[in-house]
């Protein structure tokens, strides 16, 4: 039963969506903002927590995850329900002393938390530019190395960044800068990852924190553009074939590659989760694409891989993806996010192991391209870049 | 503060002795206590493991391979990733990793397709209660870890569940009497987290504690040293349910002495 990095964060998509329609601008006059804590084994993880009239936010920068709460004399109950995790904490004056608790089959996880109001708003944290840019991380555990990117910028609220593995980013991290420590965390209400690091000459030597406890050492050094990560291209293979695939949609229609609307289409083909926050980020970007070229002849269609494998379980959950990101492609049911339901639904595929996972297919309905992961908006120059090659291929394979 | 301290001084000498745990022990083990005795999921509850074979297990009446004394049974399979139950109302699918409530059990699916296995916990089947011994500040030790060559095997882990482990070397604990090197591995818990774990036998092991000895996790304080708090020293699952296999602890991982903190036996009485 192994964690899903970032798994069933459902409720980020559907937050921003609301932001962006302003559904909340109503209660923010009764919003209380609150600089907050995670008391790691190694050091503080900072965020920000809002508690409204309508519910509480749990934000890095510019991006929150929802929450619930309630309040009484003299204590403060924040539900994260996504994540069957509460945070509960006693209100003394104008802070919060508490614990953020969650349960899973491994027993009881407790984490201290803390957090004081701030009436006047969001502090920004001192911005160090010169630390600006893509660094390439190596992780060693045991003797064993793992690549990471980081991408640290300036996020418009203060110091921004992301770290990316060979299958996505972990989501947007906020810093700071504590003496000579770096501090860079995400939280989200239940992932939990930070680093902290110092600038050893020219490489940055840290720790990547996960959970309470869990500490790897780490050096990085400036990203020279060699590569260091296994390109996203080359994660997941595939056959030659004209890509085949027969599903059925969110009404229980059967639809394949015969469909008439992909016929001699170039066809985007989406293999996402609605648990997976990296697939929101990719939908959203899909749609910008689909917005410019459908016209000249480009096709998406999303094949979701739900958690729960109950179909009408499953239709609700893409139903309310597809409508929350207003996407106009149809959604098909394509499985269960493990490797023997992969393994059964795309046996044209070798190593498809990412979520996202984006096919491009030519006119003749071949593969031309897979891309294993999706960089989000947290990875700033990335994410654009991404989207510009994303636009190239498309742009290319209308051309032919 | 004067009746404080009276009520201090009437005390038994073995209290005196102890001291409150700290905050965030305390409230660790409360939860610990809520999950074990009162939660849905406490291993307590489990009343079934096992493995879901070709032909699916059969869960309900007598003479099903889980019998709940029901008057009808149902039959839960897997195929190609997916697990079903049939036979209680409409099939259902159980959602792997989540516990799904019927006919007075939870029915939860973990670990890999086509070797997916089921736990069952019965709703009626009481909590058990941790009990521990009063907090001690001689057990909680700074340790420096002594690495040695990583070395994957597959050990049970503390929910009773056989995984790969790396062993990444030792920690020398001296604890009423000559230092003990104790054995320690390393057991991923998720993509980035893992746990430093020690499984231990001491002088109370079946003497008030668990007689298949205890768990105690590594605390980072950087570089190589660690704390290593033996109040935090806890039960496998197999203390709380028979159903989960029991690890046995690790060879040379005994310290003579009694150590009397962390988590005793429930089960038994424990001696003064």
């Amino acid at each position: 039963m192994t964690k899903v990095r970032r798994a069933s964060c459902v409720v980020r998509g559907v937050y921003l969506a609301a932001i962006a329609l302003g559904a909340l601008s109503s209660g923010a006059h009764a919003q209380r903002q609150w600089a907050a804590q995670l008391d790691l084994v190694g050091g503080p993880l900072y965020f920000d927590l809002f508690t409204e009239s309508r519910g509480a936010r749990i934000c890095n920068g510019s991006e929150c995850s929802a929450a619930n709460w309630t309040r009484d004399a003299d204590s403060l109950r924040l539900t994260i329900p996504d994540y069957d995790a509460v945070m509960v904490a006693a209100v003394r004056n104008d802070s919060l002393i508490g614990y953020y608790h969650n349960i899973g089959r491994l027993g009881p996880r407790t984490i201290p938390f803390r957090a004081r109001a701030r009436p006047d708003g969001i502090l920004r944290a001192p911005q160090r530019r010169e630390l600006y840019g893509s660094w390439d991380a190596t992780f060693t555990t045991d003797g064993r190395t793992s690549p990471r990117v980081f991408i640290l910028r300036d996020g418009g609220e203060g110091m921004a960044g992301a770290v990316i593995s060979n299958t996505g980013d972990y989501g947007r991290f906020t810093g700071r800068v504590e003496g000579d420590t770096l501090r860079f965390s995400h939280f989200d209400g239940s992932f939990i990852y930070m680093f902290t690091a110092h600038l050893d000459g020219q490489t940055l030597r840290g720790t990547f924190h996960a959970g309470l406890r869990t500490q790897t050492s780490f050096t990085a050094v400036r990203s020279t553009g060699q590569r260091h990560l296994t390109p996203p291209e080359e994660m997941t293979q595939a056959d030659t074939a004209p890509f085949r695939f027969a599903f059925r949609d969110l009404e229980g229609r059967p639809v394949t590659q015969d469909d008439p609307r992909f016929r001699g289409k170039v066809v985007i083909v989406d293999l996402f989760g609605t648990w997976c926050p990296t697939c929101h980020d990719a939908a959203a970007a899909l749609k910008g694409l689909y917005t410019r070229y459908h016209g000249r002849g480009l096709e998406i269609v999303g094949l979701a891989y739900e958690v729960s494998g109950d179909t009408a379980t499953d239709a609700r959950m893409v139903r309310t993806f597809r409508d929350k990101l207003g996407l106009p492609w149809p959604l098909l049911l394509a499985g269960t996010p493990n490797a023997a339901s992969q393994n059964a639904t795309q046996p044209q595929l070798v190593n498809f192991t990412a979520y996202p996972t984006t096919l491009f297919l030519g006119r003749d309905g071949r593969i031309r391209r897979t891309h294993a992961g999706f960089y989000g908006p947290a990875t700033g120059a990335a994410h654009t870049a991404l989207i510009a090659d994303f636009s190239r291929e498309v742009e290319q394979l209308l051309s032919e | 503060m004067r009746t404080l301290l009276l009520a201090t001084a009437l005390l038994a000498p073995s209290q005196l002795v102890s001291q409150a745990a700290p905050a965030d022990l305390a409230r660790e083990r409360a939860d610990r206590v809520q999950w074990l005795s009162a939660d849905p999921l406490s291993p307590a509850r489990a009343i079934a493991l096992a493995t879901i074979p070709p032909a699916g297990l059969t869960i309900g009446g007598d003479a099903s391979d889980i019998p709940l004394g029901t008057a009808t049974s149902a039959t839960v399979r897997e195929a190609a990733g997916r697990v079903t139950l049939t036979g209680w109302g409409p099939d259902r699918t159980l959602p792997a990793g989540r516990a799904t409530a019927t006919h007075g059990v939870r029915l939860l699916p973990f670990g890999a397709s086509g070797r997916t296995q089921l736990l069952v916990y019965r709703d009626d089947k009481p909590g058990k209660r941790p009990v521990y011994f009063p907090y001690s500040t001689a057990a909680k030790l700074s340790v420096t870890l002594t690495p040695s060559a990583p070395r994957v095997q597959r050990i049970l882990a503390p929910d009773g569940a056989t995984v790969e482990a790396t062993e990444i070397g030792t920690v020398a604990v001296t604890f009423g009497g000559a230092a003990v090197p104790l054995r320690v591995m390393r057991v991923s818990i998720g993509e980035d987290e893992s746990q430093l774990l020690i499984n231990f036998r001491d002088g109370t092991t079946g003497a008030g504690t668990y007689p298949a000895g205890r768990f105690v996790e590594l605390i980072p304080l950087g570089h190589d040293r660690y704390t290593l708090d033996l109040n935090r020293a806890f039960n496998p699952y197999c203390a709380y349910s028979s159903i989960f296999p029991c690890p046995l602890p690790w060879s040379g991982n005994t310290i003579v002495a009694r150590v009397e903190a962390g988590e005793k036996y429930p089960a038994e009485v424990v001696p003064r």
